[in-house]
């Protein structure tokens, strides 16, 4: 009995001991991994994709995806730099204007899905598009340099000195999200609109609104990785930004997060974004070539979505 | 008319809990138009399913000409020119006429278009069809031109054996005249035709000989020149009520739910009242728009116009929670698809529709959601070791009661059951009919749309039948006679 309970345990945690190993085996082949200031490395180069994978992952727990968190990103950021170096807006002012635009195009996702009644990872697809060319129109594809010292304080800054800014948010923004998930009722909804939308529909939730509430509130987390992102760079391009809805996408599926909807815990998305930045952060450190890393990082993919569909599949035979 | 081109000999299958097909036994001569009748769940379909290879019956044989087999395979009832046309229809609707006609056949490595063609013309002109092009895309064509590309597929595959199932259902009355004529031309042409209807009225205008199942088993095969509707329906329903239900001590009170001129979704002029401690039985054969009134007054679908009073008060769904609000569940007929969620624990799903009110502010109260869901796995009798239990280990009864919790917990005293005990073993079905008369006593108001005959006349204390999405009758507790129902759902009256 005792050993069935702690292969369960190994089973449901999987992904947290595939981190652990990582650690152990960067920690033997680099003596520069384990130390503070690499880990703490670790952490500020990631809390912006933690925030941004949280938010998609309401999306992909309630059934949907979101292709366009990277153009989101973009143009939340070019709008936010704009105001504030070429405007001029205090800064407060922007951060405001900039979550509340990653809001408006959250709902506009979500209104799209819903109107057009297309799969939502051909909706974001679409918009995609334009979120792009919005950022470019508005950037003329040049570079704003020299954000304001108060909006980079976010991403570079340390509390009391050794707690960063950016990754004191990150874990704010976790927990909220675990909160929302495991205690509310509307995340009960989430789930339950991603694991049967029919029968959620025919249990009374309102599943139109339901599903422009996660858009939108995937748009505002989006919008605080943006800003995190563009206060670490310092400054804003049309440019920063796209490439993060795979990372997200590939984090979240490594933490358990199913594509079909209806599963998936946001402790599980943390670690998925950690074993791709402890990947990156162990084969520099070990000075492996950037693409021999993307081959690795796509097999630990493939492996630990095969681990998951074998995991079912023994399950189910096994009945 | 003496030569038998399929003969079946002692076909029986058998599904957990029901006997579909009971050592039936019949026999196919060639170039005759064979009914096939009997209530929902008599046979029928698993019988044409047998004949065409789509089910592996468990003992028996099949004689198709000389050769026998103990089951089909689907290829093999291709190779013996048995073709089905099912309810659905089976074309893509991506792909033209001549494609359609054609399909899954192959003629070397590439695709020759213009034999498909004049292939198609061919076979659309024998059937006498001229004002289809085999070029136009059929998703383009009404369902009653698809209903004859079907027919013409089979056709040109050469069919010797043609079994239509409901193959009248989409067409209006002209239509059916014209398939009627397209029927008789390959009935002379020596093709057999297994002809499945739920309208009696079409069976006499063509076929030759009808057999009739009840209850999976062979009844009788009478000559049409030799019968009538009476004797069929009294064919049909002559199976005995063999169970019994559970009595109950009340009387249908005040009115809970009142339905004026409801139209929509297929249905129209739907009138009706429902009372307290009352089951109100809703009859009909499959798609004569039971299940589209049970979500029309869920709020599931849209109401074209008509009005809902739910205690004497006119109210507005527009979606099932509004409804769940004015105190009217439903429990769905596809428990898997629309009931419960199958990858969650049973007390999850028992508080869905009720998160709200064992929540406080945004959170839900776990320790209510234990307290709930515990009283009703005690009420219902819900058997299993932990109510973190998830749904999709659980048997259908249980399942099915895990939905009755659901909706019963979100203070429904009006509940909608369609198809209460659908694909229940017998144990867990008295314990639903109890659950139900417990109910009603305890002044809650039943509608039961049901399929099985025992139970609507077993359970309701009034009947509604419908045919084509109309009421065809009432029937009140003293008149209750399934030859009077089926008179009514089959459209005689």
């Amino acid at each position: 009995m005792k050993t069935i309970g702690l292969l369960e345990i190994f089973k449901k945690y999987a992904i947290f001991f595939v981190m652990v190993g990582l650690i152990i085996l960067f920690s033997l082949l680099t003596p520069y991994f384990l130390t503070m200031q690499n880990l703490t490395n670790v952490f500020v180069q990631n809390s912006y994709v933690i925030i941004a994978a949280v938010g998609l992952s309401f999306i992909m727990i309630s059934g949907g995806m979101d292709l366009s968190i990277g153009y989101q990103m973009s143009l939340v950021g070019i709008v936010t730099s704009t105001l504030m170096k070429n405007v001029g807006l205090p800064v407060a002012v922007c951060l405001i204007i900039g979550m509340a635009l990653g809001i408006l195009l959250g709902l506009f996702n979500g209104l799209m899905a819903i109107i057009l009644k297309v799969h939502p990872l051909i909706v974001t697809l679409g918009t995609m598009t334009i979120f792009q060319g919005i950022s470019y129109i508005i950037s003329n594809s040049k570079s704003i340099l020299n954000l304001p010292k108060s909006f980079k304080f976010i991403g570079q800054g340390y509390l009391f000195g050794f707690l960063p800014v950016s990754v004191i948010l990150m874990i704010l923004i976790v927990a909220i999200a675990t909160i929302i998930l495991d205690k509310t009722y509307v995340g009960r909804f989430i789930y339950a609109l991603g694991s049967n939308e029919e029968a959620a529909h025919l249990a009374g939730i309102d599943v139109k609104k339901l599903k422009l509430f996660v858009f939108a509130l995937c748009g505002f987390f989006v919008s605080i990785a943006t800003i995190i992102l563009f206060a670490r760079t310092g400054s804003g391009a049309s440019s920063t930004g796209p490439g993060t809805e795979f990372t997200c996408m590939t984090a979240a599926v490594l933490g358990g997060i199913s594509f079909k909807g209806g599963e998936g815990k946001m402790w599980g998305v943390v670690v998925g974004v950690l074993i791709l930045g402890i990947l990156s952060n162990g084969m520099q450190l070990i000075n492996m070539s950037t693409y021999v890393q993307y081959v690795v990082k796509g097999f630990v993919l493939l492996a630990a979505v095969g681990f998951d569909t074998y995991q079912r599949e023994s399950a189910v035979t096994a009945k | 008319m003496d030569d038998i081109v399929l003969s079946i000999k002692g076909i029986t299958k058998r599904y957990p809990g029901v006997t579909a097909l009971d050592d039936v036994s019949l026999e196919f001569h060639k170039g005759e138009v064979h009914a096939l009748v009997g209530e929902n769940g008599a046979g029928k379909s698993t019988l044409i399913k047998v004949i065409s290879g789509a089910v592996t019956p468990d003992s028996g044989e099949i004689i198709v000409g000389t050769k026998g087999y103990t089951s089909l395979t689907p290829h093999q009832a291709k190779e013996e020119h048995i073709e089905v046309i099912y309810q659905e229809f089976n074309l893509v609707d991506s792909l033209s006429v001549a494609e359609n006609i054609s399909f899954g056949e192959r003629s070397g490595t590439f695709v020759n278009f213009s034999q498909m063609e004049n292939k198609a013309l061919e076979v659309l002109g024998m059937m006498g069809i001229t004002q289809i092009s085999p070029k136009t895309q059929v998703g383009k064509l009404p369902s009653s031109q698809k209903q004859l590309i079907e027919i013409a597929k089979s056709v040109s595959r050469d069919a010797k054996i043609l079994i239509m199932d409901e193959p009248s259902a989409p067409l209006s009355v002209a239509e059916v005249d014209k398939m009627f004529e397209i029927v008789r031309m390959l009935k002379n042409k020596g093709v057999t035709i297994i002809y499945i209807s739920h309208r009696l009225d079409e069976i006499f205008s063509i076929a030759d000989r009808v057999t009739v199942m009840r209850d999976g088993k062979y009844i009788a095969t009478k000559l049409i020149s030799e019968t009538g509707t009476q004797e069929l329906i009294a064919l049909m329903v002559g199976r005995e009520l063999k169970e019994s239900y559970p009595v109950r001590n009340c009387e249908p009170g005040t009115e809970a739910l009142k339905v004026e001129e409801l139209c929509g979704n297929g249905d129209s002029g739907i009138s009706f009242t429902l009372h307290r401690g009352e089951i109100l039985g809703i009859a009909g054969l499959v798609g004569a728009g039971r299940t589209e009134l049970a979500r029309l007054l869920f709020g599931a679908d849209k109401l074209d116009s008509g009005s809902i009073f739910v205690n004497n008060r006119k109210v507005e769904l527009h979606l099932p929670g509004d409804a769940l609000c004015c105190g009217i569940g439903l429990i769905p007929e596809d428990r898997k698809q629309q009931g419960c969620f199958l990858e969650k624990a049973i007390d999850w799903n028992c508080v869905i529709s009720c998160l709200k009110s064992i929540s406080r502010g945004l959170f839900v109260d776990e320790e209510q959601q234990k307290i709930l869901s515990d009283s009703y796995r005690e009420k219902l009798e819900i058997k299993t070791p932990t109510m973190r239990q998830l749904v999709k280990n659980l048997s259908g009864g249980n399942q099915q009661k895990v939905v009755i919790a659901k909706t019963l917990a979100a203070n429904s005293d009006i509940l909608i059951f369609d198809e209460p005990t659908r694909g229940i073993d017998v144990g867990a079905k008295q314990e639903i009919y109890k659950l139900m008369c417990e109910m009603v006593e305890n002044g809650k108001a039943i509608l039961m749309i049901t399929s099985d005959m025992q139970e609507l006349l077993g359970m309701s204390d009034r009947i509604i039948v419908l045919y084509k999405g109309q009421i065809s009758g009432e029937l009140r507790k003293e008149e209750f006679s399934q030859e009077k129902v089926l008179e009514y759902a089959s459209g005689i009256q």
